[in-house]
């Protein structure tokens, strides 16, 4: 089981690094990343803080664009082509077609970070001459990035086996958003003083991945370290995450009918 | 070939339409741009204004990213400050909003607070000559950041020197001195203005800390500026005792400077910090030349 995964998974990200959009963003961050110096220029007193900010918040945009982009198209394509019947009548199961598909979507985008982060570091190393220990903290907040992408890719892979790409992107991005708004939600529930809103609003903060709790990009470009249970409890949050969208993703697949 | 050949000419008509349409419009949109900013301009800093939501909603419509957008509205703080001081002008109403939401976008910028702080109180044209406000901004800086004991000083600064209550800052310096990390010299300056309250030794002694602490060029200038006044207005009153000692001696008021070196009294002509002769003012003392680059209103 696990090479068949292994071989879709590779198959899934040789594909993905095919797709010229990709080139085009990863371009675009690393170009973002570099005007972060120049944009600090013409500030004052802030120069490393603004390159820090800019330079995650570019890997963390661009990283989310790669993951809809692609990951909407991940199941779509192939029914759309039909190379799914040819994919499907090898001894392939349904549910390590989607574990594989994920897992290559995800290897896409964690190469891709891995080359932004540099394109960082690169930028960061031109300000300061020199790199210190203490930089290797913004490692953290691009760990918590990744975590997020890989909800975001799972969140577009369960979307891409029910609808079409337009509206998996949209969905998947509007539960983006939504899920950095989930506080809010909890707290218009509390302040409602309704039982029946507060119950919903709660459901609805548990059920929706919370996407706020990966935001330490600001905590990190002011040097503060993330606390220890924060790296743990995040990467486990993010871990069930997954689990609930690529199981229930391997269940919409598996009751699908192709024609 | 017949219908290619009147096709021909139609194209082409149509092309140097569409040639001159494109040529006509970009010429019609140039002082059209500019009518469109002539009226901007005309609303001034009010219009701009409108657009300035709170830095809740701003962090809250950010998705995460709320330190970038901080580094954005700071800069736009550093951009707005500075294009209005080159510009001569002496109200800057966009200040202590632009600060207020970048602070609240970043709660640790602490940068913000500081510059913001001092530019906010100083008087005009150096700042915007509203110490309420920086003090207001000091506070919540405080809060966000307990621990920053410089904040303490900032706050102390404003007592001192914009609203000369010196009981005040003395109370805030003592305060200050006692956070962690915080210098000897914050207790130094809690005990000198309890006990002198604005005395030049003081004022020196807070311009000299904000001089040597300056992490930013705007700062730096600013602070040499005062320490510059401040050692120009001294210098003043020791020609004027010289002045009046020679008044003593032969009699009669001297008319230049060149009479208290002719009669000992100096070695040299007086030259004030920025290397532009002292002169002799109405009432027989001594002042600043009109070519002196010292700018005595900032110790007003």
């Amino acid at each position: 089981m696990t090479r068949r995964v292994a071989s879709i998974a590779l198959n899934t990200f040789k594909e993905s690094v095919r797709e010229r959009v990709l080139y085009n963003l990863v371009v675009f961050a690393l170009l973002l990343i570099g005007a972060a110096i120049l944009f600090g220029s013409i500030s004052v007193g802030i120069e490393q803080i603004i390159l820090v900010n800019l330079g995650l918040s570019s890997i963390s945009v661009f990283g989310l664009l790669m993951a809809i982009f692609i990951g909407i198209g991940l199941v779509w394509k192939e029914i759309d082509k039909r190379t799914i019947f040819s994919i499907l009548s090898k001894p392939v199961r349904r549910g390590e077609f989607i574990l594989g598909k994920y897992l290559g979507l995800l290897l896409t985008l964690i190469i891709n970070t891995g080359i932004m982060t540099l394109g960082f570091y690169a930028a960061l190393l031109y300000q300061k001459r020199t790199l210190a220990l203490a930089d290797l903290l913004a490692l953290e907040a691009v760990y918590f990035i990744l975590l997020q992408l890989a909800i975001v890719v799972g969140l577009a892979l369960l979307f891409s086996c029910i609808s079409t790409p337009i509206l998996s992107a949209v969905f998947t991005f509007s539960l983006y958003v939504v899920g950095n708004f989930l506080d809010d939600i909890r707290w218009f529930g509390q302040e409602t003083g309704s039982a029946v809103v507060e119950s919903l609003t709660s459901g609805i903060y548990y059920l929706l991945p919370n996407f706020g709790d990966f935001n330490v990009i600001s905590q990190i470009a002011h040097g503060e370290r993330v606390p220890g249970y924060l790296l743990i409890s995040n990467s486990l949050y993010a871990l069930l995450y997954v689990s609930i969208l690529i199981s229930a993703a391997i269940l919409v697949f598996e009751e699908r009918e192709f024609k | 070939m017949t219908a290619a050949a009147a096709k021909g000419p139609r194209i082409s008509r149509l092309r140097l339409a569409c040639g001159v349409v494109l040529v006509l419009s970009f010429l019609a949109l140039v002082p059209l741009q500019r009518a469109i900013d002539r009226e901007l301009a005309a609303q001034g800093d009010a219009g701009e204004l409108l657009y300035l939501p709170s830095g809740a909603i701003l962090r809250r419509l950010s998705l995460g990213h709320e330190g970038l957008l901080a580094d954005i509205y700071w800069t736009r703080v550093v951009q707005y400050f500075g294009r209005k001081r080159l510009g001569g002008a002496t109200r800057y109403d966009l200040l202590g909003p632009l600060l207020r939401i970048t602070t609240e976008l970043d709660p640790q910028l602490v940068i913000a607070y500081r510059f913001g702080a001092i530019f906010l109180a100083e008087k005009a044209p150096a700042g915007a000559g509203q110490p309420q406000e920086a003090l207001q901004l000091l506070r919540r800086g405080i809060v966000a950041n307990p621990d920053y004991w410089r904040l303490w000083q900032d706050l102390g600064f404003i007592y001192y020197w914009d609203l000369k209550d010196y009981a005040s800052a003395a109370r805030v310096f003592q305060a200050g001195s006692e956070r962690p990390g915080a210098q000897l010299w914050m207790k130094a300056m809690a005990a000198s203005v309890a006990a002198q309250g604005g005395g030049v030794q003081t004022s020196r002694l807070l311009w000299s800390e904000i001089y040597r602490q300056a992490d930013n060029d705007q700062i730096r200038l600013s602070a040499k500026s005062h320490l510059l006044a401040l050692q120009a207005q001294e210098d003043m009153e020791s020609l004027n005792a010289l002045l009046r000692k020679y008044r003593q001696t032969v009699g009669r008021p001297a008319r230049s400077f060149r009479e208290l070196v002719a009669a000992g009294l100096l070695r040299v002509e007086p030259r004030d910090p920025s290397s532009v002769p002292y002169r002799i003012g109405p009432g027989g003392l001594a002042a600043l030349s009109t070519g002196s680059k010292i700018d005595l209103q900032l110790l007003q």
